[in-house]
């Protein structure tokens, strides 16, 4: 192709900056937003990878067992009676350092005479490190020296620490530091302690956590796995390491897989930024385009050079969204560990880190992106003869030809995206898929209705605003090219809007009815846990017997939370003791009440609607439950609703429980105040009678409440901040998409005022067609907002969390969508109205 | 003394932090220094002098059984047991199974959890097999804790993990009644106290490479020096308590790589315990325990300082066929080296000796039964069977037994205080070049020299 061409697409840019800029701005957000969310996901499951690693190490296999762990007697069995290495005792936990807020360190307890086949850094344990010392003074721990010196820590220095409630005086007997970056990051936050300091501090003297194993490949390591076997008592089992790592990683897929499809939003908006350039750029030199083909250019030549020039400002967009996207990541990074950290597991992620592979997906995708959305325009632009592609009446009328046509496909889309629904699967990817068929679908039927819209509003804004209104309404038929796509994509972003905030606000409203009926009794007390939703900390046993006793408590339940390995996983397990006469307010979806707490006293079981969900259970099937007396199997009494639990919860009476652990532990009590006393009376007087032995939360019913919405607000923060994004990306897009047009206008505008218009009318008139824009987009989206709504909340959340919701469509929040879309349409209308409105007709007139 | 004095004081505790990178690590010790351990062992110690553990100071009363069993309030102990066997056809075995108790601080704090230690064992395996002219060794290491490594007098029992010496439990319900031996004594015949821990059971195995022997009652326990006093130094305290079975009948077996072997020999076991022991000029050791076939035993240790001498604080003892036992001083011996091996590592060991007591009649020769029995373990060093000819009063003698060389790497050591290791070769970088198994003593008033680990690390070698 001639340089010549080139030159005159490159001039064609440079004269017309303004919307070059705004399409690389928006597919720099497009991208900025998928690359922001990919790093931020990416970074928590590689911190949260390499955490494991450090703490799993060269370990094949691990012995676990029961909510307890595993006595040491079972590792001196190995040990010594069996001679069975290389194993190793591993005690893990977490804590809080109170002069560090917000940091969760994790503690591993190893012996440092059973490490060295296991973990890599063990072998610096040697190294300016003091095995003995760990061994001898209690609270000696080493760290890595990245960490210590963040923490400020010099060897021999104290660092005070909090786990289950109580706090503990470390002393650094030395730093590790790992050759390798990797080993480095997987020692961030680690605490390394000896085993007895670590069973010290969390608490759990005579237990550890697990036995890490190695075993050799093949017959030699099949034999040593038998002989581990055989010599296991019937609470603890033997099971490779990949399962637990994998399990806890698949926990998140939903999660992630959520956030990256609303990522995907946000680039779908900026293709349809694209595509408006682009369409707006082909119809801007459609004399030139015209002329080239005439004087013999080939359709080939100039598609490719339309595509050419979209890739450039695809390029352009796709570099600046790459370095935005990195910054974005940073923020979003704490936002998706804090939703981690809620939801289903502690890590620690310090920062983004930049994956080349995250990277490189999200400059593929936008320029991906941009050809594709180039790439109707430039057919367009090619596919037609030389002398009609002169013609621009021919153009818009042709655009409205195609109306019915898009209408008719957009149907034919909203009906895949409803069959695809329909499919009796679980897969979330699908209905994913089938969400961004709807949305499509629905975009492509905004033209038809746009012109629809505008034949209906034309009369009223006739008799309202006389002249100038009916000519805005007709404006905006009148050039429907350049028009639909900004309608569509501001229609879309509102709809989502919409979709995603009525979703979260039916989910809140859920959780407060189902808080408000579920939260019954009047003082809760529990132990701070390292996540918001779960703790297995116990109360200490002398402590919850004073607290029972405390003057004005009429009744108290108590309830034991531990996580137990099944078939199928971990397992929550709630085991609750509620005295006689104490209503336990669930509600059930399956199962008969009466009969279900009857049966549940019998020893079999109730499960949670995401638990009964995930594993496909009903009333009558079983869960298998690896307990202390070995792998037991419990009838399911009941399904009741819960959104306590992402994961689900198996909920037992504490009878049952008790006759298969040996665990008497409990983590959380309720109590019930007698008549006539206050409950934030009762509250003081527990606070006075727990004093500062352990830490506890002693909450009442209200503050509990709060407490629980607070985090959930928190939970879907990093949903509320991905959907403004979401509508920054489309804003810029009705922008630029109403910029171009009202400065296409100009000669049309001019003739409008050499015939005697008022500047103010003027004004007037362009203002008036962009709001009729942002009007027509905001009332499309409420039942395109509606009906996503409705598919994310029955669809797409039941198959990611397995939660029911009651759907709540408050008006209010229907025309803020509106609302939103005018307001976004006027504003962008504001620059293209005033610069108009400034231009003196001869100078408009003049054109170009 | 031997290895023991400088394993369990010195090189036990500065092996501790190897010996966690490494202990399993397939067996040997990684080349790069980076895994090497410079943990302190002066701070490893929590201030590294005497303080607050028991000295050997005067001879003390010996009662067994109760003194087989472990004496905590000294910093080190073991217990050696050395033998040679012979298999089906004659094929000559050599093995080593020893147990080293080191306190890592003079009383151990109350805690919550079991884990809590302040003693560590480690223990060492070797097993020669002349005919196959192959030597294996191995250690281990492990806290006092949770079951996991021990000791108790009655039912005697010595453990790390799988590896035991354990005393069968006795026949009738008699209690083991505390019976005096006397300095030098001839312990006669059968009191039920002595027989108390036999027959011996050692069991140890490393992969496909193990022992299981029994070992009877032979001689009486022989109480050596003083009556039972080692003195290793000048300075008061620098001793320890030491006796010997120098001659129990052993069966048993011996497993290597598959093949299984009846065997049938004799034993040696010496149990010594100290917190302080070597001085500060001296820089290694050769020991030798021989029993020959006139039914004596000859056990000779000659402690070498820095300048090539022997320490007037060398020694050893004769024993009569009846169990009686004589002392023998640095002057009633005279020790001839006739050759030397270099090991892979560079280490140049003495390989055969004329060894003369003519107070005992005795002119011996004694050669190692293979070249190569240094133990390339965490801590290294040559311990190995050998075999002895000679005249006895003039008439043939011939006889058996275990050979230990210590403090020979030094020279080849770098001197660099960086690149420390707890090997033999190694050793004299912590210690300031003062050799293998001569941590110095530092004595109140000492001066200090050397890396601050290796100051007052109140590490001594034995010697005794």
């Amino acid at each position: 192709m001639s340089p010549t061409l080139w030159r005159s697409s490159l001039r064609h840019l440079l004269r017309h900056p303004w919307q070059a800029a705004l399409s690389v701005l928006g597919i720099a957000l497009g991208v900025a937003v998928v690359a922001a969310v990919d790093l931020a996901t990416g970074s928590a499951g590689r911190a949260f990878t390499l955490s494991t690693e450090a703490v799993t190490g060269r370990a094949t296999h691990e012995v676990v067992g029961g909510p307890e762990g595993i006595p040491d007697s079972v590792y001196t069995r190995l040990r010594v009676d069996l001679g069975v290495r290389p194993i190793a005792p591993v005690v893990e936990g977490y804590a809080r350092a109170p002069a560090y807020p917000g940091r969760t360190l994790r503690l591993l307890g190893v012996d440092p005479f059973a490490e060295g086949p296991f973990r890599a850094y063990a072998a610096s344990l040697g190294r300016r490190t003091h095995v003995a010392a760990l061994l001898v003074r209690p609270g000696a721990v080493l760290l890595s020296g990245a960490t210590a010196r963040e923490l400020g820590l010099r060897v021999g220095d104290a660092l005070v620490v909090r786990a289950g409630g109580r706090d503990h005086t470390l002393t650094l007997a030395g730093v590790l530091e790992p050759a390798d970056d990797a080993s480095r990051r997987a020692l961030d936050d680690l605490v390394l302690a000896d085993i007895a300091t670590a069973q010290e501090v969390v608490g759990t003297p005579g237990r550890l956590s697990r036995i890490d194993v190695r075993a050799p490949d093949g017959a030699a390591g099949a034999a040593l796995l038998a002989r581990i076997r055989g010599a296991l008592p019937s609470g603890a089992s033997l099971e490779a390491t990949s399962a637990r790592t994998g399990a806890v990683a698949g926990m998140t897929r939903a999660f992630e897989l959520n956030l990256r499809a609303l990522s995907l939003l946000a680039l779908v908006f900026g293709m349809f930024l694209i595509y408006n350039t682009m369409t707006f750029s082909v119809v801007q030199r459609r004399p030139l385009l015209g002329t080239l083909r005439a004087v013999g250019v080939t359709r080939g030549q100039i598609f490719t050079l339309l595509l050419g020039e979209a890739l450039l400002i695809g390029a352009a967009g796709t570099a600046v969204g790459l370095l935005l996207g990195v910054a974005l990541g940073g923020g979003l990074v704490r936002l998706v560990t804090r939703t981690i950290n809620d939801l289903y597991f502690v890590v620690a992620v310090r920062g983004v880190s930049l994956s080349a592979p995250a990277l490189a997906k999200a400059a593929l995708l936008g320029l991906g992106a941009t050809l594709l959305a180039a790439a109707a325009p430039a057919l367009e632009a090619t596919s037609a003869p030389p002398r009609a592609v002169l013609s621009r009446s021919l153009l818009e009328a042709r655009a409205r030809r195609a109306a019915p046509r898009a209408g008719l496909a957009g149907a034919a889309l909203l009906a895949l995206g409803g069959g695809l629904l329909a499919v009796p699967s679980r897969s979330l990817p699908l209905s994913l898929g089938a969400v961004f068929v709807l949305i499509l679908g629905a975009a492509l039927l905004v033209p038809l209705a746009t012109l629809g819209l505008m034949r209906a509003i034309r009369p009223l804004a006739g008799r309202l605003f006389g002249l100038a209104g009916r000519m805005a309404a007709g404006g905006v038929a009148a050039t429907l090219s350049r028009t639909a796509p900004a309608v569509a994509a501001l229609s879309v972003a509102v709809s989502v809007g919409v979709a995603v905030g009525v979703m979260i606000g039916s989910f809140r409203d859920t959780v407060v009815r189902w808080l408000q009926s579920t939260l019954q009794a009047d003082v809760y007390v529990s132990v701070p846990g390292f996540s918001s939703t779960r703790s297995d900390v116990p109360i200490d046993p002398a402590l919850a017997r004073r607290l029972t006793a405390t003057p004005g408590v009429a009744a108290v339940t108590t309830s034991r939370t531990v996580t137990v390995s099944s078939p199928v996983g971990d397992v929550r397990l709630v085991a609750v003791a509620a005295p006689r006469g104490v209503v336990r307010p669930f509600r059930f979806k399956e199962g008969e009440p009466a009969e279900a707490w009857r049966r549940l006293e019998r020893g079999e079981v109730l499960v949670s609607e995401p638990f009964a969900y995930r594993h496909g259970l009903h009333v009558g099937s079983t869960v298998a439950l690896r307990t202390d007396r070995g792998a037991r199997t419990f009838r399911v009494a009941g399904v009741y609703y819960d959104y306590a639990s992402e994961r689900g919860m198996v909920y037992m009476d504490r009878r049952a429980y008790d006759a298969v652990f040996d665990d008497r532990a409990i983590s959380a009590m309720a109590f019930f105040a007698a008549p006539g006393v206050d409950p934030d009376m009762l509250v003081q007087r527990l606070r006075a009678r727990a004093g500062g032995a352990q830490e506890l939360w002693i909450r009442s019913n209200r503050g509990l409440r709060e407490a629980t919405l607070v985090v959930f607000d928190r939970t879907f923060a990093i949903t509320g901040v991905l959907r403004v994004l979401s509508l920054a990306v489309a804003f810029v897009g009705v922008l630029s998409a109403l910029m171009a047009l009202q400065l296409e206008r100009s000669r049309e505008l001019g003739v409008l005022r050499a015939t005697g218009l008022t500047r103010a009318q003027l004004g007037a008139l362009v203002s008036g067609q962009t709001t009729l824009m942002g009007l027509a987009a905001g009332l499309l989206a409420i039942p395109v907002g509606t009906m996503l709504a409705a598919v994310m909340i029955l669809v797409v959340n039941k198959r990611s969390f397995g939660w029911t919701l009651e759907m709540s469509l408050p008006p209010a929040m229907l025309l803020q969508g509106v609302a939103v879309a005018v307001v976004a349409a006027l504003l962008a209308g504001l620059y293209p109205a005033l610069r108009m409105a400034r231009t003196p007709p001869a100078v408009a007139l003049r054109e170009e | 003394m031997r290895l023991r004095a400088f394993l369990a004081a010195s090189g036990l505790t500065a092996a501790l932090a190897a010996a966690a990178a490494l202990a399993l690590a397939g067996g040997r010790p990684p080349r790069d220094a980076e895994v090497r351990a410079t943990i302190s062992a002066a701070d490893a110690l929590g201030g590294g002098d005497t303080a607050g553990f028991a000295r050997a100071t005067a001879p003390r009363p010996f009662a067994f059984p109760r003194d087989h069993g472990p004496h905590p309030g000294f910093r080190n102990e073991w217990w050696y047991f050395t033998g040679n066997l012979d298999g089906p056809d004659g094929r000559r075995f050599g093995y080593q199974l020893t147990f080293f108790r080191t306190a890592l601080a003079p009383a151990a704090p109350r805690r919550r959890s079991e884990w809590g230690a302040s003693e560590v064992y480690m223990a060492h395996l070797a097993v020669t097999d002349a005919a196959g002219r192959t030597f294996h060794a191995y250690d281990r290491f492990a806290r006092a804790a949770v079951g996991l490594a021990g000791a108790r007098a009655a039912p005697f029992r010595v453990w790390l993990e799988d590896w035991r010496a354990e005393g069968e439990p006795a026949p009738s319900g008699s209690a083991p009644e505390v019976r005096r031996a006397a300095a030098g004594s001839t312990a006669d015949g059968a009191a039920p106290s002595e027989r108390a821990p036999f027959p011996i059971r050692l069991r140890a195995a490393h992969g496909d490479i193990g022992i299981d022997l029994r070992l009877e009652r032979g001689k009486p326990p022989v109480l050596q020096e003083e009556r039972g006093l080692s003195r290793k130094g000048p300075q008061p305290g620098n001793a320890s308590y030491y006796y010997s079975l120098t001659r129990m009948p052993t069966t048993g077996t011996i497993r290597l790589a598959g093949d299984t072997f009846r065997v049938r020999g004799e034993s040696w076991m010496d149990r010594e315990w100290s917190t302080s022991a070597l001085g500060s000029d001296e820089v290694g050791w050769d020991w030798f325990a021989l029993q020959l076939d006139d039914g004596r035993e000859l056990m000779l240790y000659r402690i070498r300082r820095r300048d090539g001498s022997a320490s007037p604080f060398s020694g050893g003892s004769i024993v009569a066929p009846d169990g009686t036992a004589t002392p023998l001083s640095l002057a009633d011996a005279r020790l001839d080296v006739l050759d030397h091996w270099t090991s892979p590592g560079g280490t140049r060991y003495p390989a055969r000796w004329r060894l003369r007591v003519p107070t005992a009649g005795l002119d011996l020769d004694v050669r190692p039964v293979l070249p190569d029995q240094e133990l390339n373990v965490t801590v290294r060093y040559w311990e190995g069977a050998v075999d002895v000819s000679g005249t006895s009063r003039g008439r043939p003698v011939r006889g058996r037994g275990y050979v230990e060389l210590t403090g020979y790497g030094d020279a080849a050591a770098p001197a660099s205080a960086d690149a420390p290791a707890p090997s033999c070769q190694n050793l004299p970088t912590f210690a300031n070049a003062t050799g293998c198994a001569t941590f110095r003593a530092r004595e109140p008033g000492a001066p200090r020299s050397g890396p601050r680990w290796a100051r007052g690390a109140g590490l001594r070698a034995t010697g005794r």
